[in-house]
């Protein structure tokens, strides 16, 4: 039967039942507590803005997964939130249009995306529509600086990753007492790594650092073979091997040295992707061992990082278990404890609530996550995570240091 | 080539050019003129019917027919294959967003003058091409050469940002600065609507003229048409400075729009691709072509995001998208327009 003819065939409403719908509609609304008690805790929609495909899917996915565990461990906590999630391709374009259709589907506080463009471009849709923006993981300083209300990013701008990476060094030389005098840089010849080595030029005379670097090597990061570059690393006799390296290339690289029996003092980052990865251990076994690596990564001293690292390794065994995780899962966490605080999804409320953030029990190194006038937070810090015994670990800043750092590192040899 | 009967369909064939010179519309049957107006029609009161996600998408929808509809006239008209056409809108972007930020020079100002930019590299390009005889997919590689190099130039001009990108200042407001380019996604689909139309007579003008009936015979052959007493070298060169200079049009509306640029993603090959699939979809060398493989690559990106996110399977969007093109490709090879046309009882008795 049609919905018309049901309509059309539907028996008259008679006058009992009118009183009657009547009297019960007046009971609730006098009462009102089901509908209050029902919007009270209806959970915090978050729209969830990832590159899953595309480009950047690895890191992308994986941060999907940061975000998939914060939403049972969080419920642990008391806070109730639900995922919307969308895959922004790794394109800023799709990014606007995805972000467009989480607010239209009803979400309360959007959440991404990685990459910087694609941030940025919700950052606008944001503004305009005036919904909360919470940005997990986007270095570009632009993002916080163009006066939004409603952007708030829990991660560091590329000068604050460039300091906190570059400063280590000393620290590290200083607990181990060995300071090289000359370093080679080998850095992949992408945006990334050419801003990075702008980004090292600039910090090394500033921050004092005592070594020169003495030869610098550019290379392509899809490289399938770098020995050429690994003999002229090695030819330039420095003590110390920095590196601003992808995953891929940073193995080949170390597969390489060993090869070659080029052995400095050590291998340090001042902070890129690649040697903390669990692929780099799986592929170097021993020879990954005693890398550094200069980045913002979990607080092994607080609480809530070895409940969310638990967590993670059983639900994704084979996974990295890393930044991108930590940052994601903090950004749930950022916009779970602003709603408790607003007690309301209204988006003025959220963005009000987010600004008073102070969440202390976090999983990230630095102090309470509080966001200033700009919307960033500046407590944050980095972390010279050191590879041993098969994983990262971290040896600085000592605060929350689980082991002392290994610095000059064993010889190749050594490790048989 | 299916486009060479589309055109002379469209434009009118040599035999008809008396009929085309009576005016624009002369030579189009009435029923296409019917439907034309329906579907303006229906575009015009758009934004009055749909919420603001789907606004956007159709925003999409137009940007890429404008972009195809410029791309067509240097491959589709004039048989130039170009595989960089990603420069010309990072030219624009970039030539009217820093001449916004940095001397509050409205973009309409900023359009002209990249334009004029994207049109001399345009030139350069063709020059060095058609002088030194650098012809198909080796021209293709050039026009990849040149956006490539941009690109890296352009990652390392601080005066642009560099890297981190240029951002146009964006802020709330309850108006729109038609002037400025600030304002709501209504304006800003009026705008990219305008500018299609716009691109549309246009393109459907020049393949009326001497300039057209030239282009399309030095895309069916070169040397005929220079047999004849076709300048080939100075056709190809309108062709390949007027596409640059529309597509630069284009760029500048993106910068606008999305208020910031990296010189990643603005001179991508990506971007290249994207822009010249709708047209293959909808029918190289045809006018209308472009517009509807805008509409129908959109509508089914859109439809397979919705699917991926039901069935929680990343990347079957771009597997699926692959998919439905190689069957468009494989069924109408021609293009999805001459099809439709042919159904909709469009075609011209000849």
């Amino acid at each position: 039967m049609s919905k018309k003819s049901e309509i059309l065939s539907a028996k008259p409403i008679s006058r009992r039942l009118f009183t009657g719908g009547i009297a019960a509609g007046a009971a609730l609304a006098a009462t009102g507590l089901p509908t209050r008690r029902a919007r009270a805790a209806a959970p915090l929609k978050i729209g969830v803005l990832l590159p899953r495909s595309g480009h950047l899917a690895l890191i992308g996915q994986q941060c999907q997964r940061g975000a998939d565990i914060a939403v049972p461990l969080l419920a642990d906590m008391g806070h109730s939130v639900t995922l919307m999630n969308a895959d922004i391709e790794s394109s800023p374009d799709v990014a606007r249009t995805q972000a467009e259709k989480l607010i239209r589907e009803g979400a309360h506080v959007l959440m991404g995306a990685f990459q910087s463009d694609a941030t940025a471009a919700i950052a606008q849709v944001a503004e305009q529509k005036g919904i909360p923006f919470i940005v997990n993981i986007a270095a570009d300083p632009a993002i916080t600086e163009q006066g939004y209300k409603f952007t708030f990013r829990n991660f560091p701008t590329s000068p604050m990753l460039g300091m906190g990476g570059m400063s280590l060094f000393k620290d590290i030389f200083a607990a181990t007492g060995t300071t090289p005098k000359t370093a080679v840089l080998m850095h992949v010849n992408d945006s990334f790594g050419m801003s990075m080595l702008k980004g090292i030029q600039a910090l090394t005379p500033k921050l004092n650092l005592p070594f020169k670097i003495v030869e610098t090597i550019a290379y392509d990061p899809k490289a399938r073979d770098l020995s050429i570059e690994v003999a002229k690393a090695k030819a330039a006799g420095a003590d110390m091997h920095m590196v601003v390296s992808r995953l891929n290339d940073a193995i080949l690289m170390v597969r390489e040295m060993v090869k070659q029996q080029y052995e400095p003092m050590g291998i340090i980052s001042p902070g890129s992707p690649g040697m903390y990865e669990k692929q780099f251990f799986k592929a170097l076994g021993k020879y990954s061992e005693y890398c550094i690596t200069n980045v913002p990564w979990f607080d092994p001293k607080q609480e809530m990082t070895s409940v969310l690292g638990a967590a993670f390794e059983k639900a994704y065994p084979d996974q990295s278990y890393e930044l991108n995780i930590g940052f994601t899962f903090e950004a749930v966490l950022i916009a779970a404890d602003a709603y408790k605080r607003a007690g309301s999804t209204d988006s003025k409320a959220l963005a009000e609530a987010l600004r008073a953030s102070n969440i202390a029990k976090r999983v990230m190194i630095g102090g309470p996550i509080q966001f200033d006038e700009k919307g960033q937070n500046k407590n944050l810090k980095s972390a010279a995570v050191q590879n041993r015994g098969g994983k990262p670990v971290v040896v600085m800043p000592k605060e929350s240091a689980e082991m002392a750092p290994v610095f000059p590192m064993p010889g190749w040899k050594a490790r048989s | 080539m299916s486009g060479v009967s589309e055109n002379r369909v469209l434009a009118g064939s040599p035999s008809t050019g008396e009929a085309a010179r009576g005016g624009l519309i002369a030579d189009v049957p009435r029923r296409a003129l019917i439907l034309l107006g329906l579907f303006a029609a229906l575009l015009l009161v758009a934004p009055a019917t749909v919420g603001d996600y789907l606004l956007s998408v159709m925003i999409l929808v137009l940007y890429y027919a404008y972009l195809g509809l410029a791309w067509n006239v240097m491959m589709g008209f004039a048989g130039q294959f170009s595989l960089g056409h990603a420069l010309y809108i990072g030219l624009g972007g970039y030539t009217a967003g820093a001449l916004f930020v940095h001397y509050g020079l409205p973009p309409w100002f900023g359009m002209v003058v990249g334009a004029a930019v994207a049109a001399v590299m345009g030139g350069v390009i063709g020059a060095l091409g058609f002088r030194f005889g650098v012809k198909g997919v080796y021209f293709a590689l050039l026009t990849i050469a040149f956006a490539e190099f941009t690109r890296i130039l352009f990652d390392h001009w601080g005066w642009v940002g560099a890297s981190s990108g240029l951002y146009l200042p964006v802020e709330y407001r309850d108006t729109d600065d038609l002037w400025l380019l600030r304002g709501s996604a209504t304006m800003f689909y009026y705008v990219i609507l305008a500018m299609t139309a716009g691109a549309f007579i246009l393109c459907h003008w020049l393949l009326q003229r001497r300039v057209g009936y030239y282009w399309q015979a030095i895309r069916e052959d070169q040397e005929a048409a220079q047999t004849l007493g076709i300048d080939v070298f100075r056709y190809k060169m309108i062709a390949v400075m007027l596409s640059a200079a529309m597509t630069a049009i284009g760029g500048v509306f993106y910068a606008f729009y999305y208020n910031n640029l990296y010189p990643e993603t603005i001179f991508s090959m990506h971007r290249s691709i994207e822009l010249m699939l709708g047209v293959i979809i909808g029918g190289i060398g045809t006018l209308f072509g472009p517009i509807l493989g805008a509409i129908v690559l959109t509508t089914l990106g859109e439809m397979l995001t919705g699917l991926t996110e039901d069935l929680g399977l990343d990347g079957i969007k771009q597997m699926s998208y692959g998919v439905a093109l190689l069957v468009i490709i494989v069924y109408r090879p021609g293009g999805l327009w001459p099809w439709l046309r042919r159904r909709l009882g469009l075609e011209k008795p000849r």
